[in-house]
Formats: structure tokens, C-alpha cells, sequence
């Protein structure tokens, strides 16, 4: 089946390369863009080529890369990016020619000519919807707790995002679950993307050159989650000179080493940091505190060399761990390792690929230390993932195809004990799972006012032996149970999914775009927390689960002003969730070889209305997104078969990010957030058993906790520059106004009063005065 | 059970980042539900009196004064034959005098209002509560006593606990319910972590903590752990809470269980004991 699909692609590629041959003395200009400084390439560079008889455009690929074709002639060159100082240059199409280009970072530059040097409209014509792009520079002033600034607490900002809760990195994207989020760093899955149960995210920010969101629309590269693709990249590091930078803040520091390898050819990056809440503990008086641990730290390098204009090879990786522990009590260690080999090939002018290896993993484990009551606790979700992708760039398509192919392994829980211990050891089977995908996609510059991107991705899962698979009656029971041996398939599942998108320009400043995309995930995570939590239960599609399901479909109106100084659009979308996954109530997650016997399937439906306004120029800079949405699922087993709000389900989400150039030296920041409270489930009634006020539930999740609201702000000071050393200081007050926002609910007897009972707000952060400073040489 | 361990410490993290979670009584909108019939009813092998209580549920926004319900019919009959009759002692109270026996089956049926509810539970096999222990376990400066239950579960049966903690004779809020999936046929020490949240009230030096070892059927480990889960609320704010699944048909709240009780107590003496 699936070589059958990869044969259609090719033909389907010989002939779209017939089609452009046959067009006459037409030529390709074709190169890298990169940072002047740095030798960075630069991802998403509008690259235009113009004459008076026609023009073409493009944006660099996510390797700098670039292609464009035309008729013979002389044509004007130009390259913009956000930052950085235009090239203009001419070119004469004579014959295909190989141009790259550095763009000098604007930084230093009066503002007018940043200004002058930023892409054009990119984001009204190009046919992709869904789409944000997170600047790296912005995250340096957008106010953050603990002074931490982190890339998925300020997507949580944006229309359609929507967060997992007060100081969580946890999100949820046009109301899909926190599971349906296909995260990856430098093309690795990271499956667990927080530190220390979710305060912080595993992304350093300093080591990050571009992060991508997608919450529709995905391009047919993407695939194996529902909800949205959040496609991190890390940086190459600097390949003209050595540098290093770094920040010391209260809870937290960092340092990066980044310089060539080779000048001009190859550089490395090497990025860390740590927390030391622990070694405060270890400072304590209080000896007993000593011994206990709470930290984390994350490594994240990466190297590249540039063997010669054709090809090029990456290396990297990210190493992170957290660890909790109590003095001869318990020891808690989670975290993720990824390592990513890529290689580069330009073929010709027009035909650029990417092979990569990947290895990611995700392990935890639980000691207790106890002697009566030891126990090691180990879990784990390990990847191999080859994939191969191309793009072929012609005159009017950019045609990307290729194929991936992921091999799984989960260890669901084993436990070792040693001497006296309560606890048995214990191994619960592994799982193994092979996924392969094979994909097509066309991005189509129909008319002048037309641009389409289409595709289509052909997906399979495969779960694999060896081992026992049960099957599961309604009640739980196993009805059946085989034996498969090693690497026999057990069960087997394809899915087709389209995917489209297309603009229409009303002018150059006004379009309207639409979309539509199918998305399917066969890895599915079981968590009895509404984000994230260290012990996570990963099963993968089976005989009793079947692949999650979403459609969606979008539409959407964009629109520029005053020289694209102002980005304006509105979304709006309808999503269908097939095979959604909730468990029991009190089920056995973990440890437990029969947890598929514990899960109900339903369905689910999410609508919602999005609006964002960007400023993207001048001294003051910011957004404004605000996000009008519903989000419902239906299990016949829960809530009288009806629909029920999500928990995530919020009706309104508004928040506002300022940044505002008071001098060279100084800048200021703010942000506003307002939320409609999660959907809960209240008691409707009570009654007394086993000496205890017990609650009656009626609805599912149909009442509303109360809304949050905060406002963060944050100062940045410049110190004076000598010519090798820079330094800043960062100040920033975490909910300012120290408004007590709700992170549970609680109902309990009164404390002078047991004859009555009351609810109670829990919140967790007051008002989080921080400093940072940072430095680079 | 290891659940309660990532509860546990999610609660350190945060005492440990300095972060004094802060508590504020709201005002919440409620719809009230109608009022229910609850059957709470026990069999235990070591008391000579067994009681049903009927009672009904009343609205979240009432009084927790629960109106008992009187002149009902309710007879237990068990797997060996036997027919306990009940009687009302009090309003509400049905009483009957015999004896639980382990491994038997006790059939409820109780009636009123025309309508008939029926459970059934097996009483367990007996097994003995050893010792309780102390652990002391410090964390960010704050200091907590953990008490532990010391048992032998017996490897050739399935077994399901429920442990009920009184501090001075007051009943703690926190819900215990364990099974043997993971230490069968050991010597178990089981550890009832129990924080202020509950009932605001750190278990101190002096304090006297009884514990009440409950060996519990299936069904009853099933409807405990479904109430244990709810109560906590760890980061994310723990799960949706819904109804326990009673053993009890025809829609009543509650539950019937024939379960075999143990008890100690042990004093929390000063540290370093």
C-alpha cells in the first residue's frame, strides 16, 4: 500500500518536472540567506525577484535555503526579514545562477530603516492559515514568572492558545487536548515538555533560533498529533566568531558557548542551564533539610558543518532532567533526550532534501527509599524516526514530498525492589509501535490573487508484538486474548489525510483565506492532571483503541496596514474529534498491564472565533489577540451520554502584550490576560456516608470557576556597551496587581461551623517581584 | 498509590518555591439537585449489632442535617441461608443483631416507598493490622509526621483495604483506600499521608491517632478509591469528580459493605523517638 503511494508521488513529481522543463528559457536563481554577524542561516527570509514584466517570491525553507524561476532578463533582487537591513542587488537571469546572501541584523540601525527592512505582506498572500510565528527577540521582554522567559508561556498569549493553567506550560490549542500537541525540537518529539510538574518548559530560550505554531492548516509534513504542531528550531550558533552569553536570575541561571568549528563552514552551540531552588534548601539551618533535592537542568548543543554548497550536516541534541527527592523518603527523576541528525543535499538549483535521524526518548523514575517500603519505579517512551523530505521549487509550485517512518517502544512501568520491601517486583509488557507516513504537498501560486497549498498525507500505525494482547468487553473484561511473537502485527490502521489551504487577495493588503485539514494521532497520553504531570501514562492505538481523529475546517480575513505596520486578522473554526480517549473513574494509569480495559471512547466538538491585532513597528510594538470559543465532548458512558464542556473550555480569552522603546537604554513591557474560569464540575447536593460529608454530582463540568485576570510587567535596562562586552538587567512583576486568581475549587464543612459547608478558592501566585541579569561576549 | 506520592510532592514544590498557596471562601452558583435516597449500610465481623442507616441527600446549598429515613423494610439474607430482619432503633437507624463471618455474602434488600433496593457484598478474609509506625518527614522547613499501617496481606487471595485515621478522636477528612495489585503476600507498610489540607490540623507531638484498617470487597476498593481521588488536589487541581459507583441499585447514593475491621492506636511522641 504504501509503496504503491510513494510510486504515485513520483510520478506525479516527473511529471510536474516535465511541465516546467518545458517552459522556455526560464532560469533559477537559488541560495542561502544568512546573518552577516552570525553566519545563522535565516528561516522564513522573503526572497522577491521583479521586472517590469513580471516577479516572483518566495521564503527561505527552514534551512535558509531558497529557489526562485523565471524568464531569461534583468530583474530586481530584493531580500527582507524582520530585523534585519534589506538587499537590494540586480540580477541578470542569464543562466541559473547560485546567489546567497548575508543580511546585516538591523539592531543598530535607526528604526526607520528596520522598518524599512521588513517583509512585505508575507502573511496576507501566503495561502498557510493557523500559522504564528513566536520573534525570539520579543521573548526578551515579554514579562514572564520568575523572570524565566519561556516559549510556551508566551504562545499561551496568542488567539486559539489556550493555557493549562496558572503558571503551567501546559496548553491547549482551538480545543484540542494537552496531549494533541505534536512538539518537536529540531524535528524530535518531545514528549513531555515541562519542568518541575509544569512551571517551566524544557526550551531554553537562548537556544532557540525560530518556533513555528501551527493550530490549523498543517502542511502535509506535519502529522501524528490533532490539535496543533509546535515546530521549535534550535540555533546553529555563530560561525565567524566565539561568543558566549548567559544570565544569572533568582531561581535559575544559563550559560551558551556557541563559535566555528571551521570559519565560514561549521559552528557549534552549546546551551545549559540550572536551577538552584535546592541548593537554597541545602543553605537552610535546618539540617534536616539538607539531603533533599529539587532541581532541574537541560543541555541543549548542536553542530554543523558545511561540507560544501550542496551539502551540509547537522548534529543535535537536548538533555534534560528534573530531580525531586526527600532525605530517605523518595527520589523522583523525569526527562527527555533528543539527538537529531540531519543531512542537506541540494540536488540542483530547484530540488532541495533533508534526510534525518532521530532518537528521542522520555523516562521517569520513582525510588522510595524507604527500607520497608522500597521500590523503583521506571517508565519510558523511546522513538527511532527516519525521515526524508524534498522540496522541489518551479515556477508557480513549491512541491514538498517525502516520507517518515517512526518505530516506538514503551515501557509502561517496572518496578525492582530489594530485601523486605511491601512492593513486588513487577514488568509490565513493553509495547511496540511502528508508524509510517508518505506525503505530498503543493504550494500553487494559481493567479496573481490565487495561492494554494494542498496536499495529502497517507498514514499508517502498526502496533507490534511480541507479547499478550487482550481484548476488552464494555464492562472491562478481557473477551479475548492472543499471543503474537516478535515483530508480528498485531493490529494495523491507514488513514488519508487531506489537507488545504488557499488565499485569495482582494489587493495587496487584504485576503481571505480558508483551510481545511485532516489529522490523526496514535500515541495518546492517559493523565489523571489537566496538564502535564511527570508520570504520564503513554499507550499507543490498539486493538481495543482506535487512532484519534480531527477535522477542521477555518476560514479567515487578513489584512495590513499603514505599511504593514499593522498585522490584523480574524479566524474563525469548526473542529470534529473522532475516538477521543477519557478514563474511569478510579482508574489504575499506572502499573497496570490491563489499563486499556479502564478507558471510555467518545467524541468531541470545538468551535471558536479569533482575533489578533499585531504592531509590529515604531517604539511601541505588541498585540492584542482575543479568542471567542466552545469546546465540548460526548461519552455515552459519562453525563447521560450528553455533551459536556471540556475543562479547558473558556469562553473568552483576551490578552494584550505591549513593549514600549522608552530610550536606547531602557524599554518596558506589559501584558494583560482575562480568562473565563475553566469549566468544573460543583457538588449539587450532599450526603453523609462513612462519617463523611459526601458531594452529589449532576452535570459534568457545567459550572464555571471565576475568571482569571492579571497583569505582568517587566523593565529592561541596557548597561553601557564596551566594544566586547554587553550586559542587561531585567526587572519584571508577576501579577502586579497580586489578584488572587483561581487554580482549584475545594468544598469542605466550615471550620466554626461543620453544620454548613463552603467553597474555597485556591490560588497559587501573589504578586513575583524578579531580576535577571544577562550578558553575552 | 503512587498517585498519592506525585499529590504529595506536587504540595512540596510549592511549599518549596516559597509559594504560600492562598485560600479565599467564594461565592459559588449552584443549581440544586433533588433529594435522594442514601443506604449506608455495614456488616462487620467483629460487632454483635449491624446497621443500616437510610438517609436522604439534601441540596449543596442546605444544612448538612441529613432527614433520616423511617418505615422501611430492610432484611439482609447470607450465602449460607441465614435472613437478618432489622428493626428501627432510631429514625433512620435499622438495626439487627448478628455477627459478620468472613467469606460470606450478605444480600441487602431494602424497601421503601414502593420501591425495592438491592446490594450484595462478600466479607473478605480477616487480615491483621501489626503495627503502626511514625515517619517524620521534613521539606522546605516544614516538618510532617506520616503515620504508617504495618500489615501481612496474604498472597493467596486478592485483597482490598480501606483505612479510616481519627486524630483525638476526631475522624480526618482524607479518604484511604489501597489493594494488594502491587504488594501481594508481603509484609506491607503502608503509609496514610495526610496533610493540613484535610482538616487543617498537623498531626503533632502528643496527638493520639487511631487507625481503623477496613479489609473491604472489590466493589467497595472501587467506590473508596473514586472518593480518595477526588478529595485530591494536586497541580492541575485533580480530577472531574463524579459520583462513586455504588453497589446499590435503582439509583440510590451510597454503599453496602461486609467488611472485616481492625484498630490501633499509637501516640506521636517527640521527635527523635
Amino acid at each position: 500500500m504504501l509503496k504503491r503511494h510513494i510510486y504515485q508521488f513520483t510520478i506525479l513529481f516527473c511529471l510536474l518536472s516535465v511541465l516546467s522543463a518545458s517552459a522556455q528559457k526560464r532560469f533559477t536563481v537559488s541560495g542561502t540567506v544568512r546573518d552577516a554577524q552570525t553566519g545563522e542561516t535565516l528561516i522564513g527570509a522573503t526572497v522577491r525577484i521583479q521586472n517590469a514584466t513580471g516577479q516572483s517570491a518566495t521564503a527561505t525553507n527552514t534551512y535558509g535555503f531558497y529557489s526562485l524561476t523565471n524568464a531569461a532578463g534583468n530583474y530586481t533582487f530584493t531580500i527582507t526579514y524582520t530585523g534585519y537591513q534589506q538587499v537590494t542587488q540586480t540580477v541578470n537571469l542569464t543562466a541559473d545562477t547560485k546567489l546567497n546572501i548575508n543580511l546585516n541584523s538591523g539592531a543598530e540601525l535607526a528604526e526607520v530603516v528596520i522598518s524599512a527592512a521588513d517583509r512585505k505582506n508575507e502573511n496576507v498572500r501566503s495561502p498557510q492559515m493557523g500559522l504564528d510565528k513566536l520573534n525570539m527577540k520579543d521573548l526578551d521582554n515579554i514579562p514572564v514568572i520568575f523572570g524565566e522567559k519561556d516559549v510556551l508561556k508566551t504562545i499561551q498569549l496568542l488567539p486559539g492558545v489556550k493555557s493549562g493553567g496558572e503558571g503551567t506550560t501546559g496548553f491547549f490549542v482551538r480545543g484540542g487536548a494537552a496531549d494533541q500537541n505534536l512538539i518537536l525540537l529540531d524535528e524530535a518529539t518531545v514528549y513531555n515538555s515541562s519542568h518541575l510538574l509544569g512551571f517551566f518548559s524544557t526550551f531554553n530560550a537562548d537556544a532557540i533560533k525560530d518556533v513555528s505554531l501551527y493550530k490549523g492548516g498543517m502542511p502535509a509534513q506535519y502529522g501524528g498529533r490533532l490539535s496543533s504542531v509546535l515546530d521549535v528550531v534550535m540555533q546553529d550558533g555563530n560561525n565567524k566568531q566565539f561568543g558566549m552569553e548567559g544570565g544569572i536570575g533568582l531561581i535559575a541561571s544559563r550559560v551558551k558557548a556557541e563559535g566555528p568549528i571551521v570559519k565560514d563552514r561549521g559552528s557549534f552551540m552549546i546551551s545549559a542551564r540550572r536551577t538552584y531552588i535546592d541548593l537554597l534548601l541545602q543553605a537552610s539551618p535546618d539540617s534536616s533539610v539538607k539531603g533533599n533535592t529539587l532541581n532541574f537542568y537541560d543541555i541543549n548543543a548542536k553542530a554543523n558543518y558545511r561540507f560544501d554548497d550542496k551539502n551540509t550536516l547537522y548534529v543535535s541534541g537536548y538533555f534534560g532532567r528534573d530531580n525531586i527527592g526527600i532525605k530517605d523518603l523518595f527520589a523522583n527523576q523525569w526527562g527527555n533526550t533528543t539527538a537529531t541528525i540531519r543531512l542537506n543535499h541540494v540536488f540542483n538549483s530547484r530540488l532541495f532534501s533533508n534526510t534525518s535521524f532521530i532518537f528521542n526518548k522520555y523516562n521517569y523514575s520513582i525510588s522510595l527509599l524507604d527500607d520497608d517500603n522500597n521500590a523503583n519505579v521506571t517508565s519510558l517512551i523511546r522513538d527511532f524516526n527516519l525521515k526524508e523530505d524534498l522540496q522541489y521549487f518551479s515556477d508557480k509550485h513549491t512541491i514538498r514530498f517525502g516520507f517518515q517512518g517512526t518505530h516506538h517502544r514503551i515501557a509502561p512501568s517496572e518496578i525492582t525492589t530489594n530485601g523486605n520491601s511491601s512492593f513486588n517486583p513487577l514488568s509490565i509488557e513493553n509495547r511496540y509501535g511502528l508508524e509510517m507516513a508518505a506525503y505530498v504537498s503543493d504550494e500553487w501560486k494559481l493567479t496573481d490573487k490565487f495561492n494554494l497549498l494542498y496536499g495529502l498525507r497517507l498514514s499508517s500505525f502498526s502496533l507490534l508484538g511480541p507479547g499478550t494482547f487482550n481484548t476488552y468487553d464494555a464492562d472491562g473484561e478481557v473477551s479475548s486474548a492472543y499471543k503474537y511473537g516478535s515483530g508480528e502485527f498485531v493490529k494495523t490502521y491507514f488513514n488519508l489525510e487531506p489537507r488545504l489551504s488557499l488565499s485569495y487577495s482582494l489587493n495587496e493588503e487584504n485576503s481571505l483565506k480558508a483551510a481545511y485539514n485532516r489529522n490523526t494521532q496514535n500515541i495518546h497520553i492517559l493523565t489523571n492532571a489537566s496538564t502535564s504531570s511527570p508520570t504520564d501514562q503513554y499507550v499507543m492505538s490498539s486493538n481495543n483503541i482506535q487512532p484519534e481523529i480531527a477535522d477542521q475546517v477555518a476560514i479567515g480575513y487578513f489584512k495590513n496596514a499603514k505599511d504593514n505596520t499593522f498585522e490584523f486578522s480574524v479566524e474563525t473554526y469548526y473542529k470534529w474529534l473522532q475516538n477521543q480517549i477519557e478514563y474511569k473513574n478510579g482508574a489504575q494509569l499506572i502499573a497496570n498491564a490491563n489499563v486499556e480495559s479502564e478507558l471510555l471512547y467518545g467524541s468531541g466538538r470545538a468551535y471558536g472565533l479569533e482575533f489578533y491585532t499585531k504592531k509590529t513597528k515604531g517604539r511601541l510594538t505588541g498585540w492584542i489577540s482575543y479568542t471567542l470559543s466552545k469546546t465540548e465532548r460526548k461519552f455515552s458512558e459519562l453525563n447521560n451520554g450528553n455533551y459536556f464542556p471540556a475543562r479547558q473550555d473558556r469562553t473568552h480569552d483576551l490578552a494584550l502584550v505591549g513593549i514600549y522603546n522608552l530610550s536606547k537604554r531602557w524599554s518596558v513591557s506589559a501584558n494583560y490576560i482575562y480568562s473565563t474560569g475553566n469549566a468544573v464540575t460543583y457538588p449539587a447536593g450532599k450526603y453523609n456516608v462513612g462519617g463523611l460529608t459526601t458531594y452529589y454530582y449532576t452535570q459534568r463540568n457545567a459550572n464555571r470557576m471565576p475568571h482569571t485576570e492579571r497583569l505582568d510587567l517587566s523593565a529592561t535596562l541596557k548597561a553601557k556597551e564596551t566594544k566586547r562586552f554587553r550586559s542587561s538587567w531585567s526587572f519584571s512583576l508577576y501579577n502586579a496587581l497580586n489578584r488572587k486568581n483561581p487554580y482549584a475549587i475545594q468544598f469542605r464543612d466550615k471550620q466554626n461551623d461543620p453544620n454548613r459547608t463552603e467553597a474555597v478558592q485556591i490560588s497559587l501566585f501573589g504578586i513575583i517581584p524578579s531580576v535577571t541579569w544577562n550578558f553575552s561576549f | 498509590m503512587k498517585t498519592t506520592y506525585i499529590h504529595f510532592l506536587g504540595a512540596l514544590i510549592l511549599s518549596a518555591i516559597g509559594l504560600t498557596s492562598c485560600e479565599k471562601v467564594i461565592d459559588v452558583d449552584i443549581k440544586d439537585s433533588a433529594s435522594q435516597l442514601v443506604i449506608e449500610g455495614t456488616v462487620v465481623d467483629n460487632a454483635d449489632m449491624q446497621t443500616i442507616k437510610l438517609s436522604r441527600s439534601v441540596a449543596y446549598t442546605e444544612d448538612n442535617t441529613y432527614p433520616p429515613v423511617s418505615g422501611a423494610q430492610v432484611v439482609v439474607t447470607d450465602s449460607r441461608g441465614f435472613e437478618h430482619n432489622y428493626v428501627e432503633r432510631l429514625p433512620g437507624v435499622y438495626i439487627s443483631s448478628f455477627k459478620g463471618e468472613p467469606t460470606v455474602t450478605y444480600n441487602m434488600l431494602v424497601k421503601v416507598d414502593g420501591k425495592d433496593y438491592t446490594a450484595k457484598s462478600t466479607m473478605p478474609r480477616p487480615v491483621e493490622l501489626d503495627s503502626l509506625s511514625v515517619t517524620e518527614v521534613t521539606f522546605g522547613g516544614e516538618d510532617r509526621k506520616i503515620v504508617a499501617v504495618h500489615y501481612k496481606d496474604p498472597a493467596e487471595f486478592v485483597n482490598q483495604y480501606r483505612f479510616v485515621m481519627w486524630v483525638n478522636g476526631i475522624q480526618t477528612r482524607r479518604v484511604y483506600a489501597n489493594n494488594d495489585r502491587l504488594t501481594n503476600g508481603n509484609d506491607v507498610k503502608d503509609e496514610l499521608f495526610y496533610s493540613s489540607d484535610d482538616d487543617n490540623k498537623e498531626i503533632v507531638d502528643g496527638d493520639a491517632v487511631e487507625i481503623e484498617m477496613q479489609s473491604i470487597d472489590e466493589p467497595m476498593y472501587k467506590y473508596w478509591v473514586t472518593i480518595a481521588d477526588q478529595s485530591q488536589n494536586g497541580p492541575g487541581g485533580g480530577v472531574t469528580p463524579g459520583n462513586p459507583p455504588t453497589n446499590v441499585n435503582n439509583n440510590a447514593l451510597g454503599y453496602f459493605s461486609a467488611y472485616v475491621s481492625r484498630r490501633k492506636t499509637i501516640t506521636i511522641r517527640e521527635t527523635g523517638q
